[in-house]
């Protein structure tokens, strides 16, 4: 049988996905997946769906066909639970509750990221894109190397999350550094010591947040922690001091790895693609098609961190998912299946050109920030620090080049860098 | 044309008002979705339908009936053709954008 050959070709994709093969070029893979084995089940008892319509079915019926891991059964799911903090942690994070708590909590934070709030944050973030990029121009004039992945597009969403967390800069640039081996940690294959090095980071970060939650509770300034503590000093039973340290934690983690990455692979693409670096010279209509289109054809998760459950068995492609299983979406490929954008892998920002944000002149919804009730908090915040970024990076710096190949985290759900040397071409050769 | 949000299932994604800011627009403080018109111009029809189908979470219904401007009209599935003709000004971008139907 078809199904059976090929889950003996792959017995595990999770496992496929995180070799160095697979991390240099998760695509060709990801192809393979999605024509042979779309509804994936990995050794370990994991599913993985891999096909647009399916991924985009999954994410809508989340709450509904699918549920969250109840308190009492994270052990289950999360074998290490009971020892990592990391895991409880995420276990506890928005990203794992069902209604109506999921609602709850979500409501509380979601006045910091209405459309209105995310606006009037474009002059500030305009400003550090602008001294980001000029503290970058002496080094790359001279003709030297800079590494833009830490200069820029690491920087400006940890200056734009301090901004909003009311943290000062060099808080947030201790506690950046600890991001990437948490990260690593919350991955399906961690191995003890990568847990327990995320484990020893994370103690870190609930210490700031505790120290901080404390500081904004005796001097409360207009920033989120403290509309947070507001919120949970009027009534203590709608925000615990646990639930609000998680949700720190868990915006520190989905705020800027991810946002870095696409700055960086939006970079990548007007290097690649010079004859596509036009819409970036448009209007505000051509800039968004271009972070659309790179927003889907790279994807910064490969695919969910986060646990849906089967409320009951699914079938899905004459495939049974039992109850109870856990399921996780193949963004990545979803965003990348010939049904739903043609010519997947070609770089087009005329797919996204004068539609509404996510959504494909076909109809199809780009996937990396998913859909449903999980749908990113900060999707609008990341899209208007790419808009903020890109025109100004290509305005500034039109001879811009490649220094050196990039270098990849090697994290196999989250497709990051760890450097992007550039420099400026030379004028005339 | 009318639209309702189901403002208990609105996940606050600010999509819709993206879409189509003269037609939808977000509460505040919390961020919830609301529609700033009674009915919806010809139009802005289908990109009302547009914004209904792209929302994460499917809280937006559209009532395609105008007869549905009668409170107790049952809906009717087949939008009237009269309807057309009674809000004959196309062009007119963002009716009643602030005529506050919340």
């Amino acid at each position: 049988m078809d199904v059976q050959e090929t889950t003996a070709a792959c017995r595990d994709a999770f496992a496929e996905l995180a070799s160095p093969a697979r991390i240099h070029d998760p695509y060709p893979f990801m192809h393979w997946l999605r024509e042979h084995d779309p509804v994936h089940r990995a050794a370990s008892g994991l599913f993985l769906l891999s096909r647009h319509a399916d991924i985009y079915w999954a994410l809508t019926a989340t709450g509904d066909a699918f549920r969250a891991p109840a308190p009492g059964e994270l052990a289950r799911y999360f074998p290490r639970a009971a020892t990592s903090l990391s895991l409880n942690l995420l276990a506890s994070t928005l990203a794992m509750k069902d209604p109506p708590t999921h609602t709850r909590l979500r409501r509380l934070i979601s006045p910091d990221f209405t459309m209105r709030q995310i606006d009037n944050l474009r002059p500030s973030i305009a400003r550090i894109v602008a001294a980001r990029l000029d503290g970058m121009a002496p080094a790359l004039e001279r003709g030297e190397a800079v590494d833009l992945h830490r200069e820029f597009a690491l920087a400006l969403p940890m200056l734009v999350l301090a901004e909003l967390f009311g943290m000062p800069q060099d808080d947030m640039f201790g506690l950046a550094a600890v991001i990437d081996p948490i990260l690593k940690g919350l991955g399906p294959h961690a191995s003890d010591p990568q847990l327990a090095t995320a484990d020893a980071a994370s103690v870190r970060v609930q210490a700031y947040f505790g120290d901080l939650i404390q500081r904004k509770r005796t001097d409360p300034r207009h920033d989120i922690v403290s509309m947070l503590v507001g919120a949970h000093d009027d009534d203590a039973d709608t925000l615990s001091d646990a639930e609000l340290i998680s949700m720190l934690w868990g915006m520190l983690l989905g705020g800027f790895a991810t946002t870095a990455a696409t700055i960086d692979h939006a970079v990548l693409a007007m290097l690649a693609y010079p004859e596509q670096r036009h819409w970036l010279q448009r209007d505000a209509v051509g800039v968004k098609a271009f972070v659309e289109e790179v927003l889907r054809r790279d994807s910064p998760v490969m695919f969910s961190a986060t646990l849906r459950i089967a409320q009951r068995d699914i079938e899905l492609g004459g495939v049974v998912i039992p109850k109870n299983a856990d399921v996780r979406v193949l963004i990545a490929a979803g965003n990348r299946d010939p049904d739903a954008f043609a010519d997947p892998d070609r770089f087009d920002p005329a797919r996204f050109y004068g539609t509404s944000p996510g959504m494909s002149t076909d109809g199809k919804i780009m996937l990396s920030f998913g859909h449903g009730i999980r749908f990113c908090l900060g999707a609008q915040l990341a899209r208007v620090q790419l808009a903020e970024s890109l025109p100004r990076i290509q305005a500034r710096f039109p001879t811009l080049a490649s220094a050196e190949p990039p270098t990849r985290e090697t994290s196999e759900f989250l497709r990051t860098f760890r450097a992007l040397p550039v420099r400026l071409h030379a004028q005339g050769g | 044309m009318r639209i309702l949000v189901d403002q208990d299932l609105c996940a606050t994604s600010g999509q819709c008002v993206l879409t189509l800011p003269g037609t939808f627009r977000q509460r505040e403080p919390d961020g919830v979705a609301e529609v700033c018109v009674a009915t919806v111009p010809q139009a802005l029809h289908a990109a009302v339908r547009l914004a209904a189908s792209q929302c994460p979470v499917a809280a937006i219904r559209v009532i395609e009936s105008d007869a549905g401007d009668d409170e107790r009209a049952s809906v009717d599935p087949a939008p009237s053709p009269a309807g057309a003709e009674r809000h004959p000004a196309k062009d007119q971008r963002n009716p009643g954008g602030h005529d506050g139907t919340v």
